[in-house]
């Protein structure tokens, strides 16, 4: 694994330094090189993201963390797809998102990615079942098939007496469960999450992040997580500190997250690091 | 993406009121073009039909002083319906004044007549055919009001295509004879059939017998309280020896219809010559401009509907920006997003389409019984009520229901586009930074 902190050091490995897996052998899920996005506000250029290298291996749960405007969403955006980078790459499993059309950087999210949002951005017309079927819909699924695996990851997520429920009948925890179903209908290499707790009270939110574990565990899900949580932060494997758009700092916050785990999430974490 | 369909179902169902409301500009748009298109078909049908049963021939030639009145059925067809309220729904039959009822008479002759030598006259003219001599008056039937038309069997079936008898025969090919055709709701009033001896006079007690020979429809209830008679006899019952109400003219060709009516016109002053076609022409051309101007009408309902939609799917869209980015997230691509809402345009345009023709219909069934149902009622002679009750009759067509319900359903689609559109369009990063 390796990090670059801020723009001036990418020089030294650069460019085209694609990992196929990092230093403890397993395979890299996502790597940017050099990463930039400005924006335009007005006549004013304003860097969202001021050069970002960074490593993420398979299994692993990354956390992403820093002041409002800091640069963490558009991170997040570039990797899933959503925006484009004015400068730099975006590499996952070893592809180079930077020559996708708009239609294929949609077939990227929808085989790729997962997504989990603060506000869980469940489809309110759709019952819980139905929006866990929909990414697998899109990717024209067929009907019984879908329809299998949606209840399986109900069951996954541990909400399968909730399956035709609405949105609205759902708590926020629930929500963003079947959030997290929906995000893994598809297979992703990995899931972004924005704030997944951000909603959530705490017993809830240490709900989702023992599903999380549980999910990298069984499934070896990797994720990256935005977040302002202690307690998510706690509980990351690495956690990237960006300010002004550039990444200042990289954590492994296996101290203050040793107070926090269960023995069983120590020993692994003892056996990442 | 196999379930946009279903997806847009469940929005719409999930915001009934909602969905109700927006539905409700298609349906009233729908509704009314389907009554409106269904009044102008009857509307042209109707006067089409009453022009033809008032007049039977391509040109009746009638006396002059009954001009003014005969141009003013020329000029304005529908003088005859406007008019048949008060004209002759208050009135007794052939009686009665205004426009209306002059009208009608220069048509039948009961004012003023011609001499009888005009019809050989006129059929000696190049381009005509047959003249045929026709004298109508008041009279009675058994004591029972009709309008008495005296023809010369010889012609009058080549000038005006006869009539069209259901029992019996025509009148024996002579001017004169004791013989009688009368119409259906006449024989069926009186009893009468093929055989029966009539009494026939000027006044209800008087008269001599008469044999009915044949019975004829016209399929209007009023021209079936007529009857024919021998010309002579006519003549004499009327007390009008040698004189004609009118010569009904048969061109050589239907193209010489025009230049035959003015050629009669020309030759005899004190005469007037009407080609019924030219009714009808101007009828048609009537009844075109109402159906423009009523399908006009129709289509701005429908375009004030189709805002509606547009309205609240751009509402609908707005809210649900976040969603938007979320599906765009999961992977949607503009396709499919853009299928999706127009899926629930196209839904929105069927159940409005279905809903309006379904009232649509009601109303344009129920219509003749709302606006029929006072004139039958009041007026003596049935008949005239059914004659004139076609200002409100509407024709529902097949046709004009297909087109009420794919205009419908277009309108729904097209409402749908640009807010489809914009949706697809959506910046997800936007989109979902949208609270």
């Amino acid at each position: 694994m390796s990090s670059k902190r801020g723009g001036e050091t990418v020089g030294e490995e650069e460019p085209a330094a694609v990992a196929a897996s990092s230093k403890d052998g397993r395979p890299v899920v996502v790597q940017t090189v050099d990463l930039a996005k400005r924006y335009r506000r007005g006549r004013i250029a304003v860097d969202g993201l001021d050069g970002v290298s960074i490593t993420i291996a398979k299994g692993e749960i990354i956390g992403i963390i820093g002041p409002s405007g800091s640069g963490k969403t558009t991170l997040l955006n570039l990797v899933g797809g959503l925006d484009r980078p004015t400068h730099g790459k975006v590499l996952v499993d070893g592809f180079d998102l930077g020559g996708l059309d708009d239609g294929e950087l949609a077939d990227y999210r929808l085989k790729k990615i997962g997504f989990i949002f603060q506000f869980y951005n469940l489809i309110s017309t759709l019952n819980a079942v139905e929006n866990i079927e929909l990414p697998m819909g899109l990717a024209n699924v067929p009907k019984e098939e879908r329809e299998e695996r949606a209840r399986e990851l109900l069951s996954i997520v541990g909400l399968q007496l909730r399956a035709n429920h609405m949105p609205e009948e759902l708590s926020g925890g629930e929500q963003q469960r079947v959030a997290v179903a929906r995000a893994l209908s598809n297979s992703p290499s990995v899931i972004l999450g924005d704030e997944p707790t951000g909603d959530l009270d705490s017993k809830s939110a240490k709900a989702l992040m023992d599903l999380i574990w549980n999910l990298r565990k069984e499934k070896k899900v990797t994720f990256i997580l935005v977040t302002h949580d202690p307690f998510v932060v706690a509980r990351c494997d690495r956690v990237f500190s960006i300010r002004d758009g550039k990444v200042i700092g990289e954590v492994v916050p296996k101290s203050i997250g040793a107070k926090h785990a269960s023995d069983e999430e120590k020993q692994m974490m003892d056996s990442f690091y | 993406m196999s379930s946009s369909m279903g997806m847009a179902f469940k929005s719409l169902r999930r915001r009934k009121l909602r969905t109700a409301f927006t539905v409700s500009g298609i349906v009233v748009g729908v509704a009314l073009i389907l009554v409106l298109l269904s009044l102008t078909a009857g509307t042209s049908t109707r006067a089409g039909a009453l022009i033809n049963t008032l007049s039977p021939a391509q040109i009746t030639v009638v006396n002059a002083t009954g001009r003014t009145a005969a141009t003013a059925g020329a000029g304005g067809t529908f003088v005859f319906r406007g008019g048949g309220g008060g004209g002759f729904g208050g009135g007794r039959l052939g009686g009665g004044g205004g426009t209306a009822a002059a009208t009608f008479a220069s048509l039948f002759g009961d004012s003023s007549t011609l001499d009888q030598s005009v019809a050989d006259a006129v059929g000696n003219l190049t381009g005509v055919s047959v003249a045929s001599p026709t004298l109508s008056s008041t009279g009675y039937v058994s004591g029972t009001a009709s309008f008495i038309t005296g023809i010369d069997p010889a012609t009058y079936k080549e000038a005006t295509g006869g009539l069209n008898i259901v029992t019996g025969g025509n009148l024996a090919n002579s001017t004169s004879g004791s013989q009688i055709v009368v119409g259906q709701n006449l024989a069926t009033n009186l009893g009468l059939s093929v055989g029966s001896v009539v009494t026939v006079g000027s006044n209800a007690t008087g008269g001599s017998p008469y044999t009915v020979v044949g019975i004829y429809s016209t399929g209007n209830t009023f021209t079936e309280r007529f009857s024919y008679i021998p010309l002579t006899n006519a003549q004499a019952i009327a007390n009008k020896t040698g004189q004609i109400s009118e010569v009904y003219v048969k061109a050589d060709s239907p193209n010489e219809v025009a230049q035959v009516t003015s050629e009669i016109t020309a030759s005899f002053p004190g005469v007037s010559a009407i080609a019924p076609s030219t009714f009808t022409g101007a009828a048609a051309t009537l009844s075109g401009t109402l159906t423009t101007f009523f399908t006009i009408i129709g289509l701005a309902a429908l375009l004030a509907g189709s805002f509606g939609v547009v309205n609240t799917m751009m509402m609908s869209i707005s809210e649900r920006t976040r969603e938007i980015g979320a599906l765009k997230a999961i992977g949607a691509k503009k396709g499919q997003i853009m299928r999706i809402f127009l899926s629930e345009a196209f839904l929105i345009g069927v159940i409005g389409a279905v809903v309006g023709v379904a009232i649509g219909v009601a109303i344009t069934l129920a219509l003749p019984y709302l606006t029929g149902a006072a004139t039958t009622t009041t007026v003596r002679g049935a008949g005239l009520g059914g004659l004139f009750r076609g200002a409100l009759s509407p024709t529902l067509t097949l046709n004009t229901i297909l087109l009420s319900l794919g205009l419908g359903i277009v309108v729904g689609i097209l409402s749908g586009v640009y807010p489809a559109w914009r949706a697809s369009r959506m910046d997800p990063v936007e989109a979902l930074r949208h609270v």
